[in-house]
C-alpha cells in the first residue's frame, strides 16, 4: 500500500478474519431481501397505471444493482480494506470502504473500552471493541475480531490504560 | 479523567469551617431548602404551570372564549391559583445539600429523584439573576458536572432561588473545594484573591450586533410569533387597520427601509441586554464572567481545564472586522453559552484574548490548489443539477425561470466556493495547533498540543484522486472534533505528528 502515494497516513498492520466477510455477506443479503421485499410490495399494490410508470421498472432494477455490489463485491472490497492494529501506545484502525478513515487513540487518553456481541457477530463467533475517549468523535470501534481475540485485546488494553493513564482529557 | 491519587469523594479539607453561619441554617450536611419567595417568582412566570398549557388548548378549545370577559378572568384565575399551588408544592418537596464531599439535591412531587455530584466533579458554578429574582432578592445557582455520555440536561444541577447571599457562599465553597492540595483555601484567600481584567464590553460593539445572525433571529422570531398570534385572534378583536396599497412600489421601498431599520434596532438592544456590562476577570484560577442586563449571568470556569479557543466570524462580523471567542473547557455542558469569552468584539481584540488563552501557533498554512478545485466543484454541483433539471423543465414545460434559477445558483456557486476555499488552512506551532473552515460562519480554532485526544482522517474516492485528506482533531471540548479540511494528503502525517504532544502520533506516519 506505501507506493501508493495519494495515502495520507500508513495503513495498520493486522487484517480481519475470514469469517467477517461472510457476516457482511449475511448482511448483504439481508438487506436486499428487505428492499426486495418493498419493491414487491410497491409493484404488486400499487396500480399499473400508478403515479410515475417508469419506477415499475427502475425500482427493481436499483435493487439487483444494490444486491449484486452488496453480496458480491463490497464484502471482499472491505475486507482489503479493513485493518487494525495495537501498537506500544496507541490503537489504531482503517474503515469503511469508497471513503476511508482511518483513527488513531493514543492508550494514554482511552476511557472506557467495550466489547459488544451483535446477534450476526455471535453466528460467526465474532464481536467489537469499541476504544472511547472523552471526545464524542474520538471513538475507535475495531469491527468483526474473533471473539476470543477482541476479550484478549480489551483486557489488555485496560490493563495497559491503567498504568499509563494520565488526565485523559 | 478523575486524579488517581485522589480519592473521588475527597475529605473536606480543614478550616473551611464557614457556611453553617448563614442565616441559621442546619448544620453541615443537613438539608437546605430554597427560600420560600421564589414561590411568589415561580407562581408569577408560570414555571410550573407551563407544562400544563398543551393540556389547556383543547380544554379551551371545548369551552370556547365566546362567553366573553367572565371567561377569560375566570381561566385567568383559575390558572393562576394552579400555579400557585404548582410552584408551593415544587418548593416543599426540594431540598439539597452541600456536604463534605457532594452536592445532594432532591426534588419530585410523588416520584423522589436524588441528585448527587461528587465535589470533584464540579466543572463550574453559575449564579444567575433574571430580572425578577432580583426583585426578590433571589438568585438561581446552576452546578456544572462533568458527565461524558448523559444528555445535556442532566449535567447540572439546578438550584433555584435562594438568597443572594446563599448562592454567593454556594459559589466559593464548591469552587474552593475542589481547588487541589496546598494550603486549605479558606474563605478570604477564596473571596478575595487577585483579580485580572481579560476583556470588558465595550458599549460601542453593540453596533456590529446587525450584522451577526444569533441577534437578528430574536426580533425575527418576535414578529412571526406576533403575526401567528394576531392571525388566531378572533376577527372582532383585531383593529380595524386600512389595507395599505402594496401595488404602490413607494409604499413597499418605505416599508422595506423601515423593517431593516427596526429590525437593526431591536438586534442592537438583544445585544445590549444579553451582554451588558459584559466584564471577564481572571480571579486566581478560574476565569470569571459577568454580564447581562434584566438576567446577571455569572459564569466561572477553571483555567487547568481550558484546553484553547475558537474565534468565530459570520459573514457579516467579516465586513466589519467583528469576531467572538469561545473557550474550550473539558467536560463542560452547555460549552456554546457557558464558554462564551468575549460575546461580540473587534477581531483584533478577539485575537489578543485568544493569545492569552492558548499560545499562538503562526499564521495559517493555505491548502493546496486541489482544494480550491474541490470546493469550487462542490459549490457548482447543485446549481450545474438545478440548471440541468431546469433546462428539461424548459424544453418539455417552458418554465424558463426554472433554467433562470439554475443559472442563478451555478453563479453564486463561484463566490461560495472560493470563499469556502480561503476559509481553510492550519498550522502546528511549538506549543499549539490551529485549523479553520466554514463560510457562513467561520471558525477557527486554537488548541493545546495536549487537548488531542486521538486522530481521524478521512478520504473519500475524490479526494484520493486529488490527493487530499480531511483531518479531525478528537478533542474533549467544545464540539468534539476540529477538522482541517482537504489537506494535502502527504502533509498529513507531519502535521498530526507535530500537533500531538508525545511521540504516538508518530504511529500514522508512511514507512
Amino acid at each position: 500500500m506505501t507506493a501508493d502515494s495519494a495515502a495520507p497516513v500508513r495503513d495498520p498492520a493486522w487484517s480481519l478474519s475470514r469469517s467477517a466477510i461472510g457476516l457482511w455477506v449475511t448482511e448483504g443479503v439481508l438487506g436486499a431481501l428487505f428492499y426486495g421485499a418493498l419493491v414487491g410490495a410497491f409493484v404488486l399494490f400499487v396500480p399499473v397505471g400508478g403515479p410515475v410508470p417508469v419506477l415499475r421498472w427502475v425500482l427493481p432494477s436499483l435493487v439487483a444493482v444494490y444486491a449484486v455490489v452488496a453480496i458480491g463485491i463490497r464484502p471482499w472490497y472491505r475486507h482489503r480494506v479493513h485493518r487494525w492494529e495495537v501498537t506500544e501506545e496507541a490503537v489504531y484502525t482503517l474503515t469503511g470502504w469508497l471513503t476511508r478513515t482511518w483513527t488513531l487513540v493514543p492508550i494514554s487518553r482511552i476511557q472506557t473500552v467495550d466489547v459488544t456481541r451483535g446477534v450476526l457477530q455471535q453466528l460467526f463467533g465474532l464481536a467489537t471493541v469499541a476504544v472511547l475517549t472523552a471526545s464524542s468523535q474520538g471513538t475507535v470501534r475495531v469491527w468483526h475480531l474473533e471473539a476470543d481475540v477482541a476479550q484478549r485485546v480489551a483486557d489488555d488494553l485496560a490493563r495497559r490504560t491503567e498504568l499509563v493513564r494520565d488526565e485523559a482529557t | 479523567m478523575t486524579d488517581p491519587d485522589r480519592p473521588p469523594w475527597p475529605r473536606r479539607p480543614d478550616g473551611d469551617g464557614h457556611g453553617a453561619a448563614v442565616d441559621g441554617a442546619p448544620a453541615e450536611g443537613g438539608t437546605r431548602r430554597t427560600s420560600p419567595r421564589i414561590v411568589l417568582v415561580h407562581t408569577a412566570t408560570f414555571r410550573q404551570a407551563r407544562q400544563l398549557v398543551p393540556a389547556l388548548i383543547p380544554l379551551v378549545a371545548v369551552i370556547g372564549l365566546d362567553d366573553g370577559l367572565t371567561a377569560v378572568v375566570l381561566l385567568a384565575a383559575a390558572i393562576t391559583a394552579l400555579s400557585l399551588g404548582a410552584a408551593a408544592l415544587g418548593w416543599w418537596r426540594f431540598g439539597y445539600a452541600d456536604g463534605p464531599g457532594a452536592v445532594v439535591v432532591t426534588r419530585g412531587l410523588l416520584a423522589r429523584s436524588v441528585r448527587t455530584v461528587p465535589n470533584d466533579r464540579v466543572r463550574g458554578v453559575e449564579v444567575e439573576t433574571p430580572l425578577l429574582h432580583r426583585v426578590f432578592g433571589l438568585v438561581r445557582v446552576r452546578v456544572d458536572a462533568a458527565a461524558g455520555s448523559v444528555g445535556a440536561d442532566q449535567e447540572e444541577l439546578v438550584i433555584d432561588g435562594v438568597l443572594r447571599a446563599e448562592g454567593d457562599r454556594l459559589r466559593t465553597r464548591l469552587l474552593a473545594r475542589r481547588v487541589p492540595a496546598g494550603p486549605a483555601p479558606t474563605e478570604d484567600a477564596a473571596a478575595e484573591p487577585a483579580e485580572e481584567v481579560f476583556a470588558r464590553f465595550d458599549n460601542r460593539w453593540l453596533l456590529y450586533a446587525p450584522l451577526v445572525g444569533s441577534y437578528l433571529v430574536v426580533p425575527l422570531a418576535a414578529v412571526g410569533t406576533l403575526f401567528r398570534f394576531v392571525d388566531e385572534l378572533p376577527d372582532g378583536l383585531v383593529p380595524d387597520v386600512a389595507e395599505p396599497d402594496l401595488s404602490d412600489l413607494r409604499v413597499l421601498g418605505v416599508a422595506a427601509v423601515v423593517a431593516v431599520v427596526l429590525l437593526a434596532l431591536a438586534a442592537v438592544v438583544g445585544a445590549a441586554v444579553v451582554n451588558w456590562r459584559f466584564r471577564l476577570v481572571r480571579r486566581g484560577g478560574s476565569l470569571v464572567s459577568v454580564r447581562g442586563l434584566l438576567t446577571r449571568r455569572h459564569t466561572e470556569l477553571e483555567v487547568d481545564r481550558i484546553r484553547g479557543g475558537t474565534l468565530s466570524e459570520g459573514l457579516g462580523m467579516r465586513w466589519v472586522r467583528a469576531a467572538r471567542v469561545n473557550a474550550l473547557v473539558t467536560g463542560l455542558g452547555q460549552a456554546n453559552r457557558r464558554g462564551q469569552l468575549l460575546p461580540l468584539g473587534p477581531r483584533a481584540e478577539a485575537e489578543v484574548l485568544l493569545r492569552r488563552l492558548v499560545d499562538d501557533p503562526g499564521p495559517l498554512v493555505r491548502h493546496p490548489p486541489a482544494a480550491r478545485r474541490r470546493r469550487l466543484v462542490r459549490a457548482l454541483a447543485s446549481g450545474l443539477v438545478a440548471a440541468a433539471l431546469g433546462g428539461l423543465a424548459t424544453a418539455t414545460l417552458g418554465w424558463w425561470w426554472a433554467l433562470a434559477v439554475g443559472g442563478a445558483l451555478t453563479v453564486l456557486g463561484v463566490p461560495l466556493g472560493l470563499g469556502r476555499y480561503r476559509a481553510l488552512g492550519h498550522r502546528a506551532g511549538p506549543r499549539s495547533f490551529t485549523v479553520r473552515s466554514g463560510w457562513l460562519v467561520r471558525e477557527q480554532a486554537v488548541l493545546q498540543r495536549r487537548a488531542v485526544v486521538g486522530w481521524q482522517v478521512r478520504q473519500s474516492l475524490f479526494q484520493r484522486r486529488a490527493r487530499l485528506a480531511t483531518v479531525v482533531a478528537c478533542v474533549g471540548a467544545g464540539s468534539g472534533g476540529y477538522a482541517a479540511v482537504d489537506m494535502a494528503a502527504g502533509d498529513v502525517a507531519g502535521f498530526t505528528a507535530a500537533a500531538s504532544s508525545g511521540s504516538w502520533a508518530g504511529t500514522l506516519a508512511l514507512r
